[in-house]
């Protein structure tokens, strides 16, 4: 079926255009999208270490139950041995033994389960990068902006949100909910200002911690020891202050210092350097620092995903002319909440001309040049070579109505 | 990067883990079996006397010789080698850190959360839009919720192969589809024509025909002639030589063409912004980051910049806008520096061209072949 008038710049038969542009060009060279998609494969560093971190911390667990229940039942028995017991006495006591050993199997064995599971995850996500290929480019890419959604609304608290994209595709493999879950628990409860599931936390990950020479404990345990000063609880401040701020004296020595001096101020005081110490704000400084520390031990970013794709992305698409009032509707950067975002953002260079066709939406290249009319507009030489056999040879400027004949038009040279 | 490598590495991880724990359970089998021993002859005949310390040491004997000759150990650290080896292989294989080029400026989570909202509502996930507008507290564009409510509503009627909502549509919206150039109308006519004349048989057709297709006989009279002739196979047309009106993808064509109307009625575009502005993010991310490395090795500023110093090439599909490039400066043609057609027909910036020609008569050879020409007879462009 043949289109009757000359579709304008905007018309959504151009965009049909290049849609089939666009589709033409993927066919043609597939072996530059399929270079793209290994390319962007390498940015999927969080969606393999997040399982696998999670996996090796259970590992863990396990290696250190199995390490304190056996050395627990084998210094049992050497007690047994030295000890002067009775016969029932002995029995008891190796009685209580074999259930502890029994304990710690079912515990292993649950154990085992979920190490199991989530070396399944681990797989399961490397079968899903393996499986991305030119033929289902766009569902693949489209559980990617899915995957990037969900871990938005992770972070930014949005579960239900979170849930429902989930299930809605089957997304449950591919993301990290029970993290995200795990550290809402601490943030949560540092926002109320207690101090105990941040303390468990860095308990449960004690030695990875000291390995990147973390102080979160150490600042933990300073804000307990100021909640002590403020509530005038000097005592039993100082008696903390010595069982849990001592040990680090050695490697903090001034921030301790700094610290304990609060004991001689009153949490009202109106002395710069230790008001601030005292002021609400320094509970938000230690989820800011929890959410460091967390994102660096299960190696994900800082930032959500989206925020670091959609500046890239901005920033890439973002010319002068995306904020002139006739930027085409397909352009993202006509929306003014787009625009918005990509206020601060730098904009893309070129090094080499890239010329679209007013009227088809497709490339002014070697294989289609653009033609100049004598009123100095330029148009492909597809769409003008169309226009010409509809309409006798005579050749309308869609922008300014301008006539003339084909034969007036001017090959234009650009490199 | 291998991801066959990379599987078989973590092959061998979950392998030497699973090593591992049996080893932990059969030494736990092990202690507990001696136990077990121990006890059975501390309880063995209640009558006859029995040394309860002798017992235990050889019990406590019989334990240290199972820790010392216990692979446990050995196992463990197994494990742990490769399990750093595969966290090394990640962070060799993959970037470890793609936030290297983010920026730190603003960027208000209200506008991103509101443009994930609409995007949710153009792939028709309404409820999942609706929750994120409640969880986030944001407002809710109920303007552009509504449009594309109705046009899924359109689509799924559509997908049940209920024409009446796409009609209906059509007809209030008849004089802008054809600004557009488009004629949806005729072809989903003809589509409920076919579908009736399936059903419906001759008659009913013949009125539908009468009724819907004639006004369209003086501009598509071709097509109206072809759609008449299908009456001749009434109920068997995909035996006639027009079987490929009955295909079940000029359906989803179909859908598709009203879907690209439907927008650009409404004034937005085909492709969710979203997906076109993370899709051009993926691409440029690769170039981003190591142009973000670069600059810090070399201390540069990277938050203060306010052009890219190097292009990040996309596809063909994200270029909306024509952008030339002065092959002599290098510079992007703008109002103030417009390209310039010369004679020869190849074309500079107009600074450029001042420069060549150091004033506005003399003349000045074009840098890429012998043509002489003067800036009179240059002309301006418009891409």
């Amino acid at each position: 079926m043949e289109m009757e008038s000359l579709p304008n710049g905007n018309s959504a038969a151009a965009a049909a255009a290049v849609a089939a542009a666009a589709a033409a060009a993927a066919a043609v060279a597939p072996s530059s999208k399929l270079n793209q998609l290994a390319e962007s494969l390498k940015l999927e560093h969080q969606f393999l270490r997040v399982p696998f971190e999670h996996f090796k911390k259970s590992i863990r667990a396990n290696h250190r139950i199995v390490e304190k229940e056996m050395s627990a039942v084998i210094s049992g028995v050497a007690d047994a041995a030295n000890a002067d017991f009775s016969r029932d006495e002995a029995v008891h006591h190796l009685n209580s033994l074999v259930s502890r050993l029994q304990g710690l199997k079912r515990k292993l064995e649950e154990g085992s389960r979920t190490e199991h599971l989530q070396a399944q995850k681990c797989r399961a996500r490397l079968d899903h990068l393996e499986s991305a290929d030119a033929d289902n480019l766009s569902d693949w890419n489209n559980m990617r902006l899915k995957r990037i959604l969900v871990d938005y609304m992770l972070r930014m608290s949005y579960y239900d949100t979170a849930m429902k994209l989930v299930e809605s595709s089957n997304l449950q493999d591919l993301v990290d909910v029970e993290v995200f879950h795990e550290a809402k628990r601490v943030i949560d409860a540092l926002q109320n200002k207690e101090v105990a599931p941040a303390l468990a936390w860095c308990a449960e990950n004690k030695s990875r911690l000291k390995k990147s020479k973390s102080k979160f404990e150490f600042q933990l345990r300073l804000q307990e020891f100021i909640e002590l000063v403020r509530a005038e609880n000097n005592l039993r401040a100082i008696t903390y202050a010595r069982k849990y701020l001592a040990p680090w004296g050695s490697t903090h020595m001034k921030e301790l210092q700094r610290v304990m001096a609060t004991l001689a101020f009153k949490s009202n005081t109106e002395c710069a350097t230790y008001k601030v110490l005292f002021e609400p704000k320094q509970w938000d400084y230690l989820v800011d620092q929890f959410k460091q520390e967390f994102c660096r031990l299960y190696g994900m970013t800082l930032e959500p995903l989206l925020n670091i794709y959609l500046q890239a992305g901005l920033s890439a698409l973002k010319t002068p002319y995306c904020y002139q009032d006739d930027c085409t509707k397909e352009d993202p950067l006509s929306q003014d909440s787009f625009r918005k975002l990509a206020l601060p953002l730098p904009y893309s260079k070129q090094h080499h001309s890239k010329l679209v066709c007013y009227i088809t939406k497709e490339l002014m290249d070697t294989e289609n040049p653009p033609m100049v009319l004598p009123n100095g507009y330029v148009y492909s030489t597809k769409a003008l070579e169309e226009m010409a056999r509809k309409n006798n040879g005579q050749i309308t400027c869609p922008r300014t109505g301008f006539v003339c004949n084909s034969s007036a038009l001017v090959k234009a040279y650009i490199s | 990067m291998e991801l066959g490598n990379i599987k078989d590495t973590f092959d061998r991880v979950a392998k030497k883990q699973k090593l591992s724990s049996s080893k932990s359970q059969e030494v736990i089998d092990q202690v507990g079996h001696e136990i077990e021993n121990a006890l059975a002859k501390l309880q063995g005949d209640p009558a006859s006397p029995v040394d309860q310390k002798s017992i235990l040491v050889e019990l406590q004997t019989k334990l240290s010789i199972i820790g010392s000759q216990s692979q446990l150990e050995g196992s463990q650290k197994e494990l742990n080698i490769n399990l750093s080896k595969y966290t090394k292989l990640l962070e060799k294989s993959f970037n470890p850190d793609i936030s290297k080029a983010y920026r730190n400026v603003d960027f208000d989570f209200h506008t991103v959360n509101q443009i994930i909202a609409c995007h949710f509502y153009r792939q028709g996930l309404f409820d999942i839009g609706e929750c994120l507008t409640n969880e986030s507290g944001e407002p809710e564009d109920t303007a552009l919720k509504s449009h594309f409510l109705e046009m899924f509503q359109i689509l799924e009627a559509m997908k049940a192969r209920d024409l009446e909502p796409a009609l209906n549509w059509v007809s209030i919206n008849r004089e802008k589809l054809k600004q557009n150039g488009s004629n949806l109308e005729l072809k989903l006519h003809r589509l409920q024509f076919v579908e009736i004349l399936q059903k419906g048989g001759r008659a009913d057709a013949l009125n539908y025909a009468r009724t819907y297709l004639a006004p369209f006989a003086s501009l598509h009279m071709d097509e109206i002639q072809k759609l008449m002739a299908c009456l001749l196979w009434a109920g068997r047309l995909d035996s006639s030589p027009y079987s490929e009106l009955m295909v079940p993808s000029l359906w989803e064509k179909l859908a598709e063409e009203l879907t690209r109307q439907f927008c650009s009625l409404m004034g937005q575009s085909y492709e969710s912004p979203l997906s076109v502005a993370i899709a051009a993010g993926i691409e440029g991310l690769p170039t981003l980051l190591k142009l973000a490395n670069v600059m810090a090795a070399k201390k540069q500023e990277w938050h203060a910049m306010k052009q890219l110093p190097v292009p990040v090439d996309l596809g063909r599909e994200f270029q909306f806008h024509s952008i030339f490039v002065c092959p002599v400066s290098r510079d992007q043609g703008s109002e103030e520096n417009p390209p310039m057609l010369m004679p020869c027909g190849h074309v500079l910036c107009k600074q450029s061209i001042m420069k060549l020609s150091k004033s506005s008569t003399r003349t000045f050879k074009c840098p890429y072949c012998p043509a002489e020409s003067s800036v009179g007879q240059c002309m301006q462009l418009y891409f």
